[in-house]
């Protein structure tokens, strides 16, 4: 059996108007450094074909799709729909949802780097702050947010089953990496890999 | 974009009869990912580095007017090279007597740096570097006089799906980049499927390869 890596960066990319403290070189450094055979990427395939990039993330429009066009790394745009809105609720629990989005922003700003929200209590944090976002606006965006994550897991999958041993990394807001990462440990054509080991 | 060397980096010579052409090529380009400046050349001759064939290597041509002449000195001293011309314009008249004379690829003034390294390391692979339509016209201007063998035809082994759909996109002059773009799969897994085509036809390259494609009607046929 032809085994495939997979490695899943995350980001916390939504945050645009954040000002992001590390250069952006750091991550076309580090991406290049890695040199997927296919990077995976949470745009739709219709985004791709447009090249309407103007609603995404930096990292993915001033970094990752400039790097992919000049070199030989192949984009695979993985979300069949368009990402769910973020999170939101009326009254308090909409208040509470603001605080978890600033801590998140707070994350953000103090990165040292474009890696280090993949990363020990950072990384927890994030996930925590997440996934208490969703809780709090309620059942049907924690589904939505659920089903899309899922959609890009199974894109994830089909690639790694139609290029069986490319070596794929898949850069994604850290609210869907372990979750992606479990769902693809399953498969034991799969290696889930640390993306630095890519 | 700051340098970082990769294992499959395109080492890029840059060859210009003006110094500061030459300096202003290594400034810009040292910096781009997947592209190491081994050397500047004011004239053929000068390439004096061992060129190993395994190893992808670009000569860049800057000349006022690109001249076949060059194209033809480059690939006696460099067979395995790629030769990439800077042009005024795609057209035809210019494009064909280069390619005849040894280039494998061609950037406009015109281009981005993104649309330059992306030829650059293309060109590397030994790829034929165009716009597709002018690709394809040349293909077919080349393909001319050529003669097709129908008989070898019905011996050929079979093509296998995918086979055929690269094929299609090769004789529609993508490269291989954009073939493995255009597939959503690894460029090395279509190099994969390159070289088993190259076997099923009995072809050495991709230029015959894509040749073969033009004359057997695999350029009109549009991806879908």
């Amino acid at each position: 059996m032809n085994i495939t890596p997979v490695a899943v960066l995350g980001t916390l990319a939504e945050f645009h108007k954040e000002p992001i403290p590390y250069d952006l070189n750091a991550l076309v450094r580090m991406v290049s450094r890695l040199h997927p055979d296919l990077l995976c990427l949470d745009m739709t395939p219709e985004q791709w074909q447009e090249r309407d990039f103007g609603g995404l993330p930096p990292e993915y429009r001033e970094a990752l799709l400039p790097l992919a066009h000049q070199t030989d790394i192949v984009i695979a745009p993985i979300a069949g729909e368009h990402p769910p809105e973020e999170p939101s609720a009326p009254g308090w629990r909409g208040k509470a949802i603001g605080t978890c989005r600033s801590w998140l922003a707070t994350l953000q700003r103090t990165a040292p780097g474009p890696d280090a929200v993949n990363q020990g209590l950072r990384h927890l944090v994030a996930d925590l702050l997440y996934s208490l976002g969703a809780w709090l606006s309620g059942p049907k965006t924690s589904q939505k947010l659920r089903d899309h994550t899922r959609r890009l897991t199974q894109s994830v999958l089909e690639l790694a089953r139609r290029d069986p041993g490319a070596r794929i990394l898949v850069v994604v807001n850290v609210r869907h990496c372990h979750i992606i990462r479990a769902a693809l440990r399953k498969h034991p054509e799969i290696q889930v890999v640390k993306y630095s080991a890519l | 974009m700051s340098k970082i060397e990769c294992v499959a980096d395109t080492y890029l010579f840059v060859f210009s009869p003006h110094t500061l052409q030459r300096e202003a090529w290594r400034a810009l380009l040292s910096s781009q990912p997947g592209i190491l400046i081994s050397g500047t050349l004011a004239e053929p001759s000068q390439l004096a580095t061992p060129m190993h064939p395994e190893q992808a290597s670009t000569i860049l041509i800057d000349l006022p007017t690109p001249q076949p002449e060059i194209a033809h000195r480059f690939r006696t001293l460099a067979p395995g090279c790629g030769l990439l011309f800077l042009v005024p314009s795609y057209e035809l008249s210019i494009v064909l007597p280069l390619l005849q004379a040894g280039a494998t690829g061609f950037i406009s003034r015109d281009a981005s740096v993104g649309d330059l390294a992306r030829a650059i390391i293309a060109a590397g692979r030994g790829e034929i570097v165009l716009p597709p339509e002018i690709a394809v016209q040349s293909l077919v201007a080349l393909a001319q006089g050529q003669p097709v063998e129908q008989e070898r035809l019905a011996s050929l082994a079979p093509l296998s799906e995918r086979e055929t759909e690269v094929l299609r996109l090769l004789a529609q002059g993508f490269t291989n980049k954009d073939i493995a773009q255009a597939l959503i799969l690894s460029v090395r897994t279509v190099e994969a499927h390159l070289r088993g085509i190259f076997a099923k036809l009995g072809v050495s390259s991709r230029t015959e390869a894509a040749l073969w494609a033009v004359q057997h009607g695999y350029s009109a046929q549009k991806f879908k």
